[in-house]
């Protein structure tokens, strides 16, 4: 029985234009109508006609060369960035596993940062409530909740973040170098947790410069090369090619 | 051509939903922004009450020689201008830095971005109720009687919000293209400010700078305000309609120019 697809991509392609004069105030930009000035663009072409087809269950490593396009790729699946040709359907919940810190608000309690990060990644309040204690525990911040934010150690602050993106149970977990975050117990404790997610349906992507981490947890492998898929395949594989110097 | 406008329309309907989906999060951005800067202050949310009394007493004491013959309870035609315009000004002044605000954010997880003036719009109207108390008071004290009309309020408030928020989605976006937004923006508010009747009654602009006040969103917004609070005057007027058409004006026009930039927005951050 073969799986649903979780995320279909064709022909995806993203281009950032670096304007070689951009008017950087309205004053210019009006100067610039005015005097009838054209303004020149140089593309750059962070991704080039990307095909990817992921279903249910499956555990996807991206791996490649510092700008090779493996964030901006994570990007279009987490919906941050439109491609500019190409089309994407992605179905089911997204949580990233991107600088986990992101949504957090130092004045705020630790209760009340988990409602707004729960509520960033598009939860409703029912759906926080029904995880509130699951979160805190996992987290093991129970005696801290109701202290704000600024109280809490960084590990804390990394536990915290960690427990609310894995626990809102997505279809599609993202994760961007970060695996597992905190002391040595709570890192097993994080990487178990991952671990857990791929025996359910859920969908992983994870970037990685570790080819250690990559083969221990995923499936297949998509290898990219200044924005091309340069491999695809089994995870072995594609970590060896990389590997070679 | 025909079908990439009727799929951006499409999109600008499924924004609005996507917008709905959120308002968990809407809500936990207000009541940040709201105990964020009320935990700080000694004075708490009685400053918010506090503030535009104060200016009103300042003013109407510099002012009650050359207007108050004219005017009728100039101290509540006073206060009441102050705290309407505080609300639309301060509100989209502050909505201006809302996307480069939360760049982090933006550039790591899928939002509607709308979500981020919306929610300075609604924290500053939530600022806008707590300053009516005081304008309450001095109603009370002046022994100016309520106008009957009062059930129009809650319909000029959402005339601003519409408003406010079409000229938060214009200035929040054009700000992380052009960063000297801000500073004309500010400019732009001064001069609109004297070009609104708040410490001024509308009788004494000179007939042929009338036109400017006409031109002017706030001019019926004021009014409007202003009659439904006290003033004698009739609800289905000529003004309140105007009112309305710049209201819904500045909510299209802002929705559709955020529809058109939001998905360059993040490559600017």
């Amino acid at each position: 029985m073969v799986n649903e697809v979780t995320i279909n991509m064709s022909g995806i392609s993203v281009k950032y234009r670096l304007a070689k004069e951009k008017p950087e105030t309205l004053q210019e930009y009006f100067i610039n109508r005015v005097k009838g000035k054209r303004m020149e663009y140089k593309d750059f072409w962070a991704l080039k006609d990307i095909n990817l087809q992921l279903r249910k269950g499956e555990t996807l490593g991206i791996i490649g060369h510092n700008g090779a396009g493996k964030s901006t790729l994570l990007k279009v699946i987490a919906g941050v960035l439109k491609s500019v040709k190409g089309d994407i359907t992605v179905h089911g919940s997204i949580a990233p596993l991107i600088e986990l810190s992101a949504g957090f608000d130092m004045e705020l309690t630790g209760k009340e940062n988990i409602y707004l990060n729960a509520s960033i990644l598009g939860f409703s309040r029912k759906e926080i409530d029904r995880k509130f204690n699951a979160i805190v525990e996992f987290a093991e911040l129970s005696e801290f909740v109701y202290s704000p934010l600024k109280s809490y150690s960084s590990g804390m602050v990394s536990r915290l973040g960690f427990s609310i993106a894995t626990e809102v149970n997505p279809d599609i977990l993202i994760i961007d170098e970060i695996l597992a975050v905190g002391d040595e117990a709570f890192k097993r404790k994080s990487e178990e947790r991952i671990l857990g997610f791929k025996k359910t349906e859920t969908t992983i992507l994870f970037v990685s410069h570790d080819m250690k981490d990559v083969r221990k947890l995923c499936d297949n492998v998509l290898w990219l090369d200044h924005g091309m898929s340069r491999m695809y395949g089994d995870s072995e594989l594609v970590t060896n090619e990389y590997q070679k110097p | 051509m025909y079908n990439s406008s009727f799929k951006k329309m499409i999109e600008s309907l499924k924004e609005i939903s996507e917008v709905i989906k959120y308002k968990e999060l809407l809500r936990n951005l207000i009541s940040r922004d709201i105990k964020v800067r009320y935990k700080r202050s000694v004075l708490g949310f009685l400053w918010v009450m506090l503030n535009p009394l104060l200016m009103m007493l300042i003013l109407s004491m510099v002012f009650s020689g050359l207007f108050n013959v004219s005017t009728k309870n100039y101290a509540v035609y006073l206060l009441s201008g102050i705290i309407l315009w505080n609300f639309f000004a301060q509100g989209t002044s502050a909505s201006i830095l809302s996307f480069i605000g939360n760049n982090e954010l933006i550039k790591k997880v899928y939002l509607p971005k709308a979500i981020f003036p919306l929610s300075v719009i609604l924290s500053a109207m939530i600022h806008f109720f707590f300053s009516l108390i005081p304008l309450f008071i001095i109603l009370f004290i002046t022994g100016t009687p309520i106008s009957s009309q009062i059930f129009m309020l809650p319909v000029v408030i959402i005339m601003v919000v519409l408003f406010s928020f079409g000229i938060s989605l214009i200035v929040s976006s054009l700000t992380v293209f052009f960063h000297d937004t801000k500073y004309i923006y500010e400019v732009l508010l001064l001069a609109w400010m004297y070009a609104t009747p708040i410490f001024y009654p509308e009788s004494i602009v000179p007939q042929k700078y009338a036109f400017i006040l006409h031109l002017n969103p706030f001019y019926y917004f004021m009014d409007t305000f202003r009659v439904a609070l006290y003033m004698d005057g009739p609800y289905l007027s000529e003004r309140l309609l105007y009112g309305f058409l710049f209201a819904f004006v500045a909510l299209i026009a802002g929705w559709f120019f955020y529809n058109r930039y939001k998905d360059r927005v993040v490559y600017y951050l």
